[in-house]
């Protein structure tokens, strides 16, 4: 169950970016090859745009993408560093719960005044809605994070960044580099 | 009162290792809840407008999904072939061509990360092999590497222009000469160590293999005069050619070289295959690479590759945008703009302490961070002491080049550290004695601003020449 849900975050997250890839692309070949374009397409890839961010930052959790400074928390360990990562992980929750109910409140607020997109027949609330959505899944992961260092079964937000995400690329790198590494060993 | 709580929280809370989106973020909306009367619908309203207005940041996933194909797709390495193949009979020859394949690849992609792990990933090996010590091959790719956010596109430059309103096409014109320019520095440096240590060289590699290799890196090269023609040609903006460069790489790496992908290692004319049967073969196998792509394990991954690292940065500039939203709403660029001009800060004393800002800023967060918060405030002042805004942006990003090199947050280090198996500290150190050369490329690009301005005034003044002949 959960290999097929994470399968499926991953379908999203791919095709929103793939999606809003071709679509900027295609209106360029358009404009520039047949001198037509989509009215809807700025509008359209911006609104994409933010669902990729918002519904993209949990799976980015997930991922442990997210960079951070951890030369101060890695000079702790055992149950102090155990202690601040649930700290941590707590003020993330909060900064989640906040931008929740501002986004609940916001929307609430679109949803009232039934106005629609500038350019596509969706009300706005629809389009916007990524933001409640999108920090709801990733107060989920953290909930679920601070769970496991209570536990004892996480100390930390699993740090990766952009140099090791640059690392993980190379693993599946060309065969032939990768041969050429082995046949040096 | 507000700022220090501000600059506090944020403090406390990258200290006990929450995500630097995620500090930025509290730190922001805590201020805004506790000092302000701006209702919470405000803050929610801001942040789907920092998500969804900036239409130039949309060229941020394109450039890092064009980077993932290129480095997967064997690009890279035809990039570095070509490389060798031209400076390697020179003394130090391997090294220059590392620094000449990170300046190639640094035109194709928008990071250093990205440019250090492609070219180091086999040119740090490479040049061990060739009896280069480890510590200066690992050095030269990793100052080299940084050029990535200076040699245009840069996604640096991107934020910059983000947080500015100024041209991106522009950035990209100014930081072009500046790259060119630390590029030849480096190149002189190795060619002096080369002499003293007495480096090797490889064979002349012969005018066949140069023109090979360089047919070889076709698919690389015609990238970057793609999208650098575009943009400098004014046809399309940064993000349609970061589009554009994203569509170019996937096929140049799945139909083209066939590195990776549904078709990977089919090759292009068989023994004994007439012409037209080849033809029609190849017809139908870039047909299948392209159709069967989205079921593809390799391609898959690559796409996914990029989607993270777009979400990191693009989650990190968000909430930089709220952060410096709450630092404006203070008025706090402002009052520091008054106060430094109030002191009587000549322009170049200005510099001093914005390359001094920078240099420790650039030491604790990723550059586009330190952009998004940085660049309100010293954007207002730059104007007010008549700086070119262009010239600002370059020496922002020669000074996140800088920081990418310096721990505990230098990027470059990190990738190399994994890359040769050896600790931080130590790539630190290996990357410290090339560091004299960009501080050095530093001061000369900060008091000699027309090095920056220069390209970009000359296309204006071409294209205003052509527009009434």
């Amino acid at each position: 169950m959960t290999a097929w849900l994470y399968r499926l975050e991953e379908g999203v997250i791919a095709l929103l970016l793939v999606a809003l890839t071709l679509l900027v692309f295609f209106e360029v070949v358009l404009r520039f090859g047949f001198g037509t374009g989509f009215l809807w397409a700025q509008e359209v890839s911006l609104y994409l745009g933010a669902w990729f961010i918002l519904v993209g930052a949990s799976y980015a959790l997930r991922e442990g993408a997210h960079i951070a400074v951890d030369a101060v928390v890695n000079l702790l360990d055992g149950t102090v560093k155990r202690v601040v990562a649930a700290i941590a992980v707590a003020s993330s929750l909060l900064y989640c719960g906040i931008l929740m109910t501002a986004a609940w409140a916001y929307l609430e607020r679109l949803f009232q005044l039934g106005i629609e997109m500038e350019d596509v027949a969706l009300p706005r609330w629809i389009g916007q809605s990524c933001l409640f959505l999108g920090f709801a899944l990733l107060a989920l992961r953290l909930a679920l994070l601070l769970v496991a260092i209570v536990r004892g079964r996480a100390d930390g937000f699993k740090h990766l960044d952009e140099a090791a995400e640059a690392l993980d690329a190379l693993a599946h790198q060309a065969p032939e580099a990768s041969g050429r590494e082995a046949g040096r060993r | 009162m507000v700022t220090a709580f501000l600059f506090t929280a944020l403090f406390v809370c990258m200290l006990i290792g929450m995500p630097v989106a995620f500090s930025l973020g509290l730190a922001s909306v805590l201020s805004i809840i506790l000092f302000s009367s701006d209702s919470l619908a405000s803050i929610a309203l801001k942040f789907f407008q920092n998500t969804s207005t900036k239409y130039v940041l949309l060229a941020v996933p394109f450039f890092i999904l064009s980077s993932v194909f290129l480095t997967t797709g064997g690009v890279a390495r035809r990039l570095i072939r070509f490389a060798t193949a031209l400076v390697g009979h020179v003394r130090g020859g391997l090294a220059m061509a590392s620094v000449l394949a990170c300046m190639f690849f640094a035109a194709v992609s928008g990071s250093s990360p990205a440019t250090v792990a492609a070219i180091g990933s086999i040119c740090i090996a490479a040049m061990v092999r060739a009896g280069y010590s480890q510590s200066m091959a690992t050095g030269v790719v990793m100052n080299a590497g940084t050029l990535g956010i200076l040699i245009p596109p840069s996604i640096v430059m991107i934020v910059y222009a983000a947080a500015t309103e100024v041209s991106a096409a522009k950035m990209f014109m100014a930081g072009f000469v500046p790259g060119i320019l630390i590029g030849l520095m480096l190149l002189v440096t190795i060619y002096v160590v080369a002499r003293i240590r007495r480096l090797p060289a490889l064979p002349f590699a012969g005018l066949g293999e140069i023109a090979s290799a360089g047919f070889g890196a076709l698919g690389g090269l015609l990238l970057i005069v793609l999208v650098l023609g575009a943009i400098y040609g004014g046809i399309a903006s940064p993000t349609e050619a970061a589009a554009v460069s994203a569509v170019y790489a996937f096929l140049v790496a799945v139909c083209g070289h066939r590195d990776m992908g549904p078709v990977r290692g089919a090759p292009w004319r068989k023994v004994d295959e007439t012409l037209p049967s080849a033809f029609a073969r190849n017809l139908a196998l870039t047909a299948k690479g392209i159709l069967w792509s989205p079921f593809d394990g390799e391609v898959r991954h690559a796409v996914l590759e990029g989607a993270k690292v777009s979400i990191m940065l693009l989650f990190v500039i968000a909430n930089a945008m709220l952060f410096a939203h709450v630092l404006t709403t203070e008025r706090i660029p402002h009052t520091i703009a008054e106060m430094v001009t109030d002191a009587g800060l000549s322009p170049w004393m200005f510099l001093v302490v914005v390359n001094v800002l920078l240099l420790v800023a650039g030491n604790f967060m990723e550059p586009s961070g330190v952009i998004l918060i940085m660049a309100p405030i010293l954007f207002p002042i730059a104007l007010e002491l008549g700086i070119d805004p262009i010239h600002l942006g370059i020496i922002m990003v020669v000074n996140m080049e800088i920081g990418l090199l310096t721990p505990p947050v230098g990027l470059n280090l990190f990738v190399a550290a994994g890359i040769t198996r050896q600790s931080l500290l130590w790539a630190a150190k290996a990357a410290l004695p090339w560091l004299a050369v960009l501080l050095t490329a530093l001061i000369i690009i900060t008091y000699v601003p027309s090095i920056s301005l220069f390209l970009p005034e000359l296309l204006e003044q071409w294209r205003i020449g052509s527009a009434q002949p």
